[in-house]
């Protein structure tokens, strides 16, 4: 249980990080708070020839409201969120969230880009910044790129990052005051990877809607005009409109053969639709 | 060897260590602060939970050379802590431990709640301890004690720290330290032998542990199909990440398979049997392999039949894949991803026949690295998302 060696590196900025990580041709990996890499490591399960270590870099570390959106850089932890030490435009939306990944201790260390970074299906962030409608920035030393945390997920474990990038900001959108929040996940125990989460973001006023199932061991399933989840349109009282039977069908598409599984997945998104509030 | 500076205990302390030790080990071997516990090794059961610029993190995942210039706060640290001192009385009151081996780390994770949650009832208390396992108590006396100070210390008017005493961005830990890094001697990487295959490995029947069904279909006629399994160096060439280590005959198959789940890669080697029953247009490969490197050993079978769509013009491929993982790779799992990584695998493998028999220059249709999908050991990669999972179903998705 102890890694294998490994050489370490703490660049001195952002560039610095980009320059290694492009020189080591695959064989470094990137460690911000390490709540998903220290495992891996100690399991050798990943066994790196060099560990870039990023924690330091004041870049990264910026939380600032510009244009109407929330701009998180990777290096935001989920207790930062969790008590407020960033600003919110999401109405509570995202402290709800981070106040209930793993436990304190390694909320303490472990970062939103981190989490992104290693696209555990299971993980909280993924489902919850689709139904925000969040986008994220890559950078390397070629540049930079946004795109929707949807497109960034691409399969169990498997981001859009390319070799010599990594996850730079996180851009969330302001929530509307019209816009009700739910979300919802099953863990067999507290703090574990969930089996099954739902997000719902619904707008009666706008009648528009971002519905999430995630978990599913993949990509989750994002579905951003999701009036046909409620009887083909998004009014007031969508909570009894919400129709399941539409969710399973979303279910079998995304090859969820297993119907005990899909129940789980649909109930879990009823609670997010039930519980969803202003 | 790097040179880590930072302080235990308000102490200041230059230690030399290698970048892999752990915050955990660091403390315990170096500095003789053995009242830091170790249970699992990998953030799961909290028993190393200390102190990191006050806040708690879980110092098994933690690497002491990322916390150059931070506030470590062991146990040892903490004899004359108030909250510290209230929670011990109270934990000898209420009979909180019995065996002492998570006290240590249940001591920091309380002393936080007490902290930050002011009007925690037992749910609360319960969930905030949910990160760290105790194996003889059932909770019941932490619970009790944790609420009686948490009670206490409401009752004495004590204004809560909601962010338990954090005020900057970013992991806690970090940002404390120069710049630089270890010296960049190349870490030491054992080379690993390749199996001497001077042994001939037996390979037996057996029942695996795991099934998965998957299907695809191509625009060929079942017999050209049939022919393309039937040449094992064509077919090698269509599964990613997999090359043939010996002229293969038709009934056996020396090969390597490299894998990749995520940042997670692994090499199996091993043997094939294959079978076929041209009359039914189906076979079956059985095959072992291991990774020297995480010293695991798989068993795998991959069962096909082919079935005649479109009065003969076309081909449904139905394979059954089954595996049985052991070594360390096989303490790990979710098997979860292994569906997804072999519905992907699967679809690259079906996209690469379909070319190869459309006529593509062989060489180029297995191009695409290591996400190896073998006659092998397609099996192993699966295992490997398996194994891997477990690392983490004891917490949330976290970096």
């Amino acid at each position: 249980m102890k890694p294998a060696p490994f050489s370490y590196e703490r660049p001195r900025d952002l560039d610095a990080a980009l320059s290694m990580l492009a020189a080591s041709r695959g064989s470094a990996k990137i460690i911000a708070g390490g709540q998903s890499l220290g495992p891996m490591l100690n399991l050798r399960l990943v066994q790196p020839e060099l560990i870039v270590d990023i924690s330091g870099l004041a870049e990264l570390k910026r939380a600032e409201v510009s244009r109407g959106e929330l701009v998180l850089g990777a290096l935001i932890t989920h207790a930062d969120i969790e008590d407020g030490r960033t600003a919110d435009v999401t109405r509570g939306a995202m402290r709800g969230v981070a106040a209930n990944i793993a436990y304190r201790a390694v909320r303490n260390r472990g970062t939103i880009g981190g989490s992104l970074s290693h696209a555990d299906p299971a993980a909280d962030w993924i489902s919850s910044l689709a139904a925000l409608g969040a986008r994220v920035t890559l950078r390397s030393l070629a540049g930079a790129r946004t795109m929707a945390i949807e497109a960034f997920v691409v399969g169990a474990l498997e981001s859009a990052l390319h070799a010599g990038e990594i996850v730079e900001a996180i851009h969330v959108p302001s929530r509307a005051a019209s816009a009700h929040w739910g979300y919802a996940k099953s863990c067999r125990k507290t703090g574990e990877f969930a089996h099954a989460i739902g997000a719902v973001l619904i707008d009666p006023v706008a009648a528009s809607a971002r519905v999430v199932i995630g978990a599913i061991d993949t990509t989750p399933i994002v579905v951003t005009d999701a009036a046909e989840l409620f009887g083909g349109r998004i009014v007031a009282d969508y909570k009894q409109r919400f129709d399941a039977r539409v969710a399973d069908d979303l279910l079998t598409k995304a090859g969820i053969d297993d119907a005990a599984q899909r129940h789980i997945h649909v109930r879990v998104l009823k609670r997010a639709v039930l519980e969803a509030t202003a | 060897m790097t040179t880590v500076a930072l302080q235990v205990n308000r102490r200041a302390v230059e230690v030399s260590a290698e970048p892999r030790t752990s915050l955990a080990d660091f403390v315990r071997d170096k500095l003789d602060l053995t009242g830091t516990h170790l249970g699992c090794e990998h953030g799961v059961c909290g028993a190393c939970t200390v102190l990191l610029d006050g806040v708690p993190a879980r110092s098994c995942i933690t690497y002491a050379v990322t916390c150059a210039g931070a506030d470590i706060t062991t146990i040892e640290g903490l004899d004359e802590d108030e909250v510290t001192t209230e929670l011990r009385a109270a934990f000898t009151r209420e009979h909180a431990l019995q065996c002492g081996y998570c006290t240590p780390g249940m001591l920091v994770s309380a002393r936080d709640l007490v902290l930050r949650l002011p009007d925690a009832d037992e749910r609360r208390i319960r969930v905030g301890l949910s990160g760290n396992l105790c194996r003889c108590t059932g909770y019941v006396g932490i619970v009790r004690a944790v609420q009686s100070v948490i009670e206490a210390r409401r009752a004495r008017n004590i204004a809560p720290l909601a962010d338990g005493g954090r005020t900057s961005l970013g992991p806690a830990g970090s940002g404390r330290a120069m710049f630089g890094g270890d010296e960049p001697e190349p870490a030491p990487r054992v080379s690993v032998p390749a199996s001497d295959g001077a042994a001939p490995v037996r390979i037996s029947d057996f029942v695996p542990a795991t099934v998965l069904d998957q299907s695809f279909t191509l625009p060929h006629a079942p017999t050209k199909v049939l022919a393309m399994f039937d040449d094992i160096a064509d077919i090698a060439s269509c599964l990613p990440g997999v090359s043939l280590t010996a002229p293969p005959t038709p009934e056996r198959v020396e090969g390597m398979i490299s894998v990749k789940l995520g940042p997670i890669a692994a090499s199996f080697e091993g043997v094939a049997r294959v079978e076929r029953d041209p009359a039914t247009l189906s076979g079956r490969i059985v095959g072992v392999g291991t990774d020297q490197r995480s010293r695991s050993a798989t068993q795998g079978e991959i069962r096909y039949r082919l079935l005649p769509l479109e009065g003969g013009a076309a081909t449904a491929v139905e394979l059954s894949i089954g595996y049985t993982l052991t070594g360390m790779l096989a303490q790990v799992g979710r098997s979860g991803l292994v569906r997804d990584l072999a519905k992907r695998l699967v679809a690259e493998f079906a996209g690469n026949l379909d070319r190869h028999m459309a006529g593509a220059p062989s060489g180029q249709v297995a191009a695409a690295e290591l996400s190896g999908w073998s006659i092998v050991s397609d099996v192993s990669r699966a295992g490997l998302a398996r194994m891997f999972g477990r690392a983490f179903t004891g917490k949330g998705g976290a970096e």
